[in-house]
C-alpha cells in the first residue's frame, strides 16, 4: 500500500552521515541563529557535527486524507489486538472499539499533521519588551514512543524577547504540535525550545516539563507518584545563572 | 483461535461464570499457554501496522522494539483475564472472633477503557461488614481489584464485579465499593475536560437495605 508519508523515510535518510535525521521533524541538530544574533550557538551539542534542522519548516508526514485512508487498516489492527488479548471483538461493548481506538490514536498523534509555520505565521509581533515572558502550567498530553501509553503533565515556558514577541496561545500550540506525537520527554522539551528560538530569535528560552509516565505507573516498576522533570535552557537562560534562577523561581510560585 | 463468549451480560452477578463474560475459563487458560507466544507476535505485528499507518517511521531507533514492548504492555494491562478470585483467595479467609467493619481505602486502580483502549485510573474504597466471624487477608481485597481492573472495562461493570466477587467469596452481611477515576478518553481527547472524574458505587446487603449504614458510608468515602 503506497502512502505519500512513507516516501519521506527512505533508507538513505538514516544512513547519510553528516546530514540531520529528518525523522518526523525530530530535531537532532543545533539551533540555527541569524547572522546578527549572539555568536555562540545556544544549543551546542558538545561537539556534534550534525547540521541544523529547521524544525519549523519540516514537512507534515500525514494529512487529513491519509487519516481517512488509514482508518480501515488501523481498525483491523486493533481487532487483531483484541483477539490476541483473549477478548471477543463481537461482544456489544467492543463492536466499534477498533474504530474508536483507531480514531483516538490518530488524535493522539495529530501533531504529525501540523506544521509550526502554519500555527505561528501571523502571531509574531514587534514589541519593545525585553523582560521575561513566562507561560506556565500548560497541560500536556503525549504518548510514550516505547510503549504507546500516555504521558501527561505540565509545560512551563519562559523566554526573553529580542524585540519580537509571540502570541501567548501560540506557545501552547507549539506544545500541542510536538506533544501530540510518539515522544520521548527529553526530545519533546528540546523541540519546543528550538521551535520558539527559531521563530523569534529571542535572547534566551527555557522550557521545563514535569510529567507522569503511565508506562512507569501502570506497569513495569509501578511507581504511582513518580514524576519526570526535564528542562532545556537556551541562550541567556543557559549562560546566565541569575536569569535561569528567576525563571525557575517564577514557575514554582 | 476461537473463544466462546456469551453476549455481554448486563449487570448479572456471575463472577463464578465470568469466563463467559469478560474473562477466560480455567480450561481455556490451561490449554492456551502454548499459543501465548503466537498471540504476542500477532499483537506485535498489529502494532507495527499501527505505527506505519500513523505516519511514523517504524525503522527509526526509538521505535524499533516498540511493537513488542507495546504488545507486552497491553498483555500486562489485560492480565486480569487469566486470574480468578478463587486462585487468590483460597487460603486467606480466617475464622476470627470479629464482626466489625473492614475498610480498605484508596486502593490505586488502573484499567483500560474498553471503548477507546485508553487508560482510566483512580482509587477504590471497599467496605465490608463481616459478621460471620470471618476475616480476609487485607491485601486480598486489593488483589480482587487487580483481577477485575486489569481488563478492558467499563467503570460501572468493574465496580459491580468487585462487589460481587467479595460478596460471593466472603459472604458478608454487606459490601460497598466506590471507585473514583479519571478517564483519559475524556481528558486527552473528545471533550478534553482535565479535572473531571467519574464516581461509581455499588452497595450490597446492609449497605443497600439500611439507610443509616449507607449514609455513614457515603459521608465518609465520597470526597467533595
Amino acid at each position: 500500500m503506497e502512502h505519500s508519508k512513507q516516501t519521506q523515510f527512505g533508507s538513505s535518510d538514516k544512513k547519510d552521515a553528516g546530514t540531520s535525521s529528518v525523522v518526523n521533524g525530530h530535531c537532532d541538530g543545533m539551533v540555527k541563529r541569524p547572522a546578527g544574533g549572539p555568536s555562540q550557538p545556544p544549543a551546542a551539542e558538545s561537539g556534534s557535527q550534525r547540521p541544523v534542522m529547521e524544525s519549523w519548516r519540516e514537512d507534515r508526514t500525514r494529512s487529513v486524507e491519509d487519516n481517512e485512508m488509514s482508518l480501515p487498516s488501523l481498525a483491523a489492527a486493533y481487532t487483531t489486538i483484541l483477539r490476541g488479548l483473549g477478548e471477543d471483538p463481537q461482544r456489544q461493548g467492543l463492536l466499534k472499539t477498533p474504530w474508536r481506538a483507531a480514531t483516538a490514536m490518530q488524535f493522539f498523534t495529530k501533531g504529525y499533521q501540523e506544521k509550526i509555520i502554519d500555527v505561528l505565521n501571523d502571531a509574531i509581533f514587534d514589541e519593545d519588551h525585553d523582560e521575561m515572558v513566562i507561560v506556565k502550567d500548560i497541560d500536556m498530553f503525549s504518548m510514550c514512543e516505547h510503549h504507546l501509553v500516555p504521558i501527561f503533565g505540565r509545560v512551563h515556558i519562559g523566554y526573553l524577547p529580542n524585540k519580537r514577541v509571540l502570541g501567548l496561545s501560540k506557545l501552547a500550540r507549539i506544545v500541542e504540535i510536538y506533544s501530540r506525537r510518539l515522544q520521548v520527554q527529553e526530545r519533546l522539551t528540546k523541540q519546543i525550545a528550538v521551535a520558539i528560538t527559531e521563530a523569534l530569535q529571542p535572547t534566551g528560552v527555557g522550557v521545563v516539563i514535569e510529567a507522569t509516565h503511565m508506562c512507569m505507573v501502570m506497569r513495569g516498576v509501578q511507581k504511582m507518584n513518580s514524576k519526570t522533570v526535564t528542562s532545556t535552557m537556551l541562550g541567556v537562560f543557559r549562560e546566565d545563572p541569575k536569569t535561569r534562577d528567576e525563571f525557575l523561581t517564577l514557575i514554582r510560585s | 483461535m476461537e473463544y466462546q463468549h456469551d453476549v455481554e451480560i448486563n449487570g448479572e452477578d456471575k463472577y463464578l461464570n465470568i469466563c463467559k463474560h469478560n474473562g477466560l475459563c480455567k480450561k481455556e487458560k490451561d490449554s492456551k499457554d502454548d499459543t501465548d507466544s503466537n498471540k504476542l507476535s500477532h499483537i506485535e505485528k498489529a502494532y507495527t501496522t499501527i505505527l506505519g499507518e500513523l505516519g511514523e517511521d517504524v525503522d527509526r531507533e526509538g521505535l524499533l522494539r516498540t511493537p513488542l514492548r507495546a504488545a507486552k504492555a497491553m498483555q500486562f494491562f489485560t492480565k486480569g483475564y487469566k486470574e480468578t478470585t478463587q486462585d487468590i483467595l483460597n487460603d486467606a479467609i480466617f475464622d476470627e472472633n470479629h464482626d466489625e467493619m473492614v475498610i480498605v481505602k484508596d486502593i490505586d486502580l488502573f484499567s483500560l477503557c474498553e471503548h477507546h483502549l485508553v487508560p482510566f485510573f483512580g482509587k477504590v474504597t471497599i467496605w465490608a461488614y463481616l459478621p460471620n466471624k470471618k476475616v480476609v487477608g487485607l491485601s486480598k481485597l486489593a488483589r480482587i481489584v487487580e483481577i477485575y481492573s486489569r481488563r478492558l472495562q467499563v467503570q460501572e461493570r468493574l465496580t459491580k464485579q468487585i462487589a460481587s466477587a467479595i460478596s460471593e467469596a466472603l459472604e458478608p452481611a454487606g459490601v460497598a465499593v466506590v471507585i473514583e477515576a479519571a478517564h483519559m478518553c475524556m481528558v486527552m481527547r473528545g471533550v478534553q475536560k482535565i479535572n473531571a472524574s467519574t464516581v461509581t458505587s455499588v452497595m450490597l446487603g446492609t449497605f443497600q437495605d439500611n439507610p443509616t449504614t449507607r449514609k455513614e458510608f457515603l459521608d465518609l468515602t465520597i470526597r467533595k
